[in-house]
């Protein structure tokens, strides 16, 4: 009987094979199972980053956007009601020495240059969010990129918001909630708390394009549109942050006044610097398009008469 | 049964098993070896390789740099530019006289100023870019051999489709199988240009400059639709460095505020 004369050595070969076959069933079986689901497409956005301000120059650095200077904004009639009464004085009041810039305007402002780090989960080491750093006076940014919800609408609205993204044909798309009231220009051109921020972070070998668009119900007839290109930056120190000791600069302010023009004041020094029409400089979702060249032709004129 | 015999058994089931699975999987390429080889796929046209559709009517959306680019600014108004000193000379001889030139509307100065754009493929090989404001078209060829011809205010435009993405690289260095590329850019080279304006107010740039731009399409929650040109002027002669910008493009459903308005040949 076989099982009666067969050898050890024989047994032993029969059973290597046997041990064989089964890993190499079992190396097919695992070669047939359902891969998984591939990440989605991804650039690497971390480093640093120097602004090109060869866009808007005289506005973005200091002293910043001259007054009354609201073109290129599709404010409604509350912002530009509102933009109208800014005062600059009111940067001079205690509570806002130390502001921070908004998101909404940050990336806009004079500079930045920044810093995108990298959130790796000490476990997993996957990529769970970029940070954004060297924003000024700190209302630095972290883009949540791990899935998490935004939160409760009644929850803290911050300077820097609250930012998730995704991958989304190569580029990372930010959205931004709990954004603070505060500006989408330095010279009072309004932003509300019910704003949200849509960003495309792309990048195009050493450069960085970043194109925002802010949707405001509140201050604007449409949402407003800006980009911005970074160049990579190796080895960059971003600025430091301005040390801010808060000063009493008014001492003519009584307790509760807030620096502000009245209601219905005509700013007017920077049509006039620039000859231009008044009502071309206050903004509106009509004057970005082409076809606004041609009335501000019919509104030259008659500004020249003036 | 004894245990030499199970094993046995099981030894054969197995590779039995094996066999199977292995034919189900292979046969398809064995069968394919078995059949004459086709002849090579031609390689896809840049028509049919495009990795993101930017045809269509755009509408630029004048959100930045407003007082520059809707109005012709004053004479010696260069904020922005990185001009050279022979570059500064060569502005300082504009006068408001010259306002409406074409060369304004050259490739390094037309995408800033306020138009309105029509994309289309011109063939296969080719996408043609037509501007309303002073009516210009300019060719973005894929084909880099094709002829430069003469020197012009659109030049010679050399377009090439750049993957956006790729596979993320884990920490140990190896990067994860990539699907294929979702979406790309547009990158488009033009040299062999004839000098031009920047801005309105005849701030230059020369026929020796280099211009590379990166087309992308990008859309909005709200449903806006947007095209946006990254530009970077490179001129050894009137900038001092280069010189970077990028206009926006909303997207439109037709092209009835299409207002062709020609510019004066100077």
């Amino acid at each position: 009987m076989p099982s009666t004369t067969a050898t050890p050595s024989s047994h032993r070969r029969l059973r290597r094979f046997a041990v064989a076959l089964v890993c190499a069933a079992a190396t097919t079986v695992l070669a047939q199972a359902p891969a998984p689901a591939a990440p989605p497409p991804m650039v690497d956005l971390a480093g640093s980053w120097a602004m090109s301000n060869d866009e808007e120059l005289l506005i973005r650095i200091d002293p910043g956007p001259e007054l009354e200077n609201y073109t290129g904004f599709p404010l409604n009639a509350a912002a530009r009601q509102k933009a109208l009464a800014w005062n600059s004085t009111i940067q001079a009041v205690p509570e806002h020495q130390a502001r921070p810039h908004p998101a909404q305007y940050s990336m806009r402002g004079p500079g930045p240059n920044f810093h995108m780090g990298e959130v790796i989960d000490p476990k997993t080491r996957q990529l769970v969010a970029y940070t954004i750093t060297g924003l000024f006076q700190n209302a630095n940014r972290t883009i949540w990129l791990d899935g998490r919800p935004h939160p409760s609408v009644f929850a803290e609205h911050l300077w820097n918001g609250f930012s998730t993204g995704v991958w989304e044909k190569g580029t990372l798309k930010v959205t931004t909630t709990h954004m603070k009231q505060a500006f989408l220009q330095r010279n009072g051109i309004p932003s509300s708390p019910y704003g949200v921020m849509t960003e495309f972070f792309i990048r195009h070998g050493d450069r960085l394009l970043v194109i925002s668009q802010v949707d405001d119900p509140i201050y604007l007839e449409e949402p407003m549109i800006r980009s911005s290109t970074f160049a990579w930056n190796p080895g960059q120190r971003e600025n430091p942050i301005v040390q801010v000791e808060i000063a009493d600069e008014l001492p003519n302010l009584k307790p509760g006044d807030v620096p502000h023009y009245p209601l219905g004041f005509r700013q007017t020094d920077y049509a006039d610097s620039h000859g231009l029409p008044w009502e071309a400089t206050l903004g509106g979702a009509e004057t970005l398009y082409p076809e606004y060249a041609e009335k501000l032709k019919a509104l030259m004129p008659q500004r020249r008469a003036q | 049964m004894s245990r030499t015999r199970c094993l046995a058994v099981a030894a054969t089931a197995a590779a039995t098993w094996l066999a199977t699975v292995s034919l189900a999987t292979m046969s398809p390429a064995l069968l394919r070896a078995q059949q004459p080889a086709s002849p090579p796929a031609p390689p896809a046209t840049p028509r049919a390789a495009a990795l993101v559709d930017l045809t269509g009517n755009w509408v630029s959306l004048v959100t930045e740099e407003w007082r520059w680019r809707m109005t012709t600014p004053p004479r010696g108004d260069y904020i922005s530019l990185p001009l050279s000193d022979e570059g500064r000379r060569v502005a300082d001889t504009w006068t408001p006289a010259l306002d409406g030139s074409c060369k304004a509307y050259g490739a390094g100065g037309v995408m800033w100023l306020p138009t309105r754009l029509r994309v289309s493929w011109e063939g296969d090989q080719a996408l043609k870019v037509e501007t309303d404001a002073g009516q210009q078209t300019r060719l973005l060829g894929f084909d880099a051999a094709r002829p430069a011809g003469p020197r012009s205010l659109q030049g010679f435009s050399v377009a090439a489709w750049e993957p956006m993405g790729g596979a993320p690289v884990l920490r140990s260095g190896t990067r994860v199988a990539a699907p294929p590329p979702a979406g790309g850019t547009l990158k488009v080279v033009t040299t062999n240009l004839s000098e031009g304006w920047l801005r309105r107010n005849g701030a230059p740039y020369s026929e020796r400059s280099t211009i590379t731009e990166y087309w992308d399409r990008v859309a909005f929650p709200n449903g806006d639709d947007f095209l946006v040109v990254t530009i970077l002027v490179r001129d050894p002669l009137y900038l001092l460095n280069e010189y970077t910008r990028s206009a926006h493009f909303k997207r439109e459903p037709d092209a009835s505020k299409w207002r062709p308005a020609p510019c004066r040949q100077s």
